[in-house]
């Protein structure tokens, strides 16, 4: 493959990502002019790397930590991610198990500010994994890859975070 | 089954990651699993439809096309990246319609192990009928069931993809049927059915018609002819 097929493939596949990179962009960064300049730097990584990219693997996944690394990288970035591991929480599985349907029922009908709210509220490894699987509908598999971590670990911060949501909106902490 | 899900189980089944059998088979038979669930996919639906979506400026996509642009293109490499894009959409759709119908299969299972599944209790049409008026954006048509092995048992306002509709409880001999009348763009054009249960969609006069039971969906033919059904 030479240099020019492999462009013409990158921007095949990758441009019909833009939307949802730049979606993602402006939700890790919080800003508009740096969600630009992430995707804008995405985009030239990608192009970069795509010789090195293995075909047959998950592109969206691909270029989706492509941004994340860089983003994480970046002085935004760096303040975003929390000092501590933030994977083991005994307390977490007990309290799931009994849902109250009827009053999630009633926060469902209300404005969804509230919710937006919760989720800006959480730290960036609960925030984005539940904005990669309820926004941007990707697998396990595809969160695992893309935030490079076990499948196992995406289900557990996933159940966390959607715990800590439900908290938010009871009023809780 | 009458151990209950765990809640990795319940999860992970709302996100569509759950591909056993016992699972499938233990929701119908179990409210407070069934309600969990939902209260799950519910959470994921609100915040699928309340996250704000952020587009990219047009300056943004012109820099960097400018950047990515090739000189040549070669026509292999389209068709591979047609069918990425497509296997990637589709799988998309396919999730997250598959999510939906599952929805209403929980709701289902809740309301019927509710204490109180229906707000409007009467087996008279001209009574379940009019008390729709105002609680839903449009007129529940509620045809004559004498003729059909059906029985009107009562009604009430559900919330599905954010959406107010009409809840119709019908009895069938000692079975009982739920009948989800909403808008006809609310219901995805194709669906996929969950196998474990019935689930019957039909379209008419801009209403879009979702039965669940636990009876063959041959049974329900009366009932979709009543509702005029159209094929």
């Amino acid at each position: 493959m030479n240099e020019r097929s492999r462009g013409a493939s990158f921007e095949e596949v990758a441009l019909p990502l833009f939307d949802a990179l730049y979606n993602y962009a402006r939700w890790l960064t919080g800003d508009l002019t740096e969600a630009e300049d992430l995707v804008q730097e995405t985009y030239l990584k990608g192009l970069k790397g795509f010789g090195s990219f293995t075909p047959g693997t998950n592109f969206r996944a691909w270029m989706y930590r492509i941004l994340r690394n860089t983003f994480l990288t970046s002085r935004t970035g760096l303040r975003a991610v929390p000092p501590i591991s933030i994977d083991e929480d005994p307390e977490l599985l007990e309290q799931m198990t009994d849902e109250e349907t009827p009053e999630w029922h009633l926060l469902q009908r209300r404005s969804g500010e509230a919710l937006r709210q919760a989720i800006e509220g959480l730290s960036l490894p609960f925030r984005e994994v539940l904005l990669l699987c309820d926004v941007e509908e990707m697998s396990y598999k595809e969160i695992a890859e893309t935030l490079s971590i076990p499948v196992g670990t995406v289900t557990s911060r996933l159940m966390r975070a959607r715990q800590k949501v439900r908290n938010a909106l009871r009023g809780l902490k | 089954m009458s151990v209950h899900l765990t809640a990795e189980d319940i999860e992970r089944f709302a996100d569509g990651e759950a591909e056993e059998r016992t699972i499938e088979e233990h929701l119908p038979e179990c409210s407070r699993c069934a309600s969990a669930v939902l209260a799950v996919m519910q959470m994921k639906r609100a915040i699928h439809e309340d996250m704000p979506r952020y587009s990219a400026p047009a300056t943004l996509r012109a820099r960097v096309m400018q950047t990515t642009r090739p000189r040549t293109a070669a026509s292999w490499w389209f068709a591979a990246a047609a069918v990425i894009a497509i296997a990637v959409a589709s799988a998309v759709l396919v999730r997250s319609r598959n999510a939906a119908m599952r929805e209403l299969v929980d709701l289902h299972t809740t309301l019927l192990a509710s204490a109180n599944p229906v707000d409007v209790i009467s087996t008279d049409r001209h009574t379940v009928k009019p008390w729709f008026e105002g609680r839903v954006p449009f007129a529940v048509p509620i045809p004559d069931l004498s003729a059909t092995p059906f029985r009107l048992i009562g009604g009430r306002v559900v919330f599905w993809r954010r959406q107010p509709g009409a809840y119709l409880l019908l009895g069938k001999a000692a079975h009982r049927v739920s009948l989800f009348i909403f808008p006809d763009d609310v219901v995805p054009q194709s669906i996929a059915a969950p196998r474990e249960i019935t689930m019957e969609v039909w379209r008419s006069n801009g209403l879009a018609y979702v039965v669940v039971a636990d009876i063959p969906a041959a049974d329900l033919a009366p009932l979709r002819k009543a509702f005029g059904a159209r094929i």
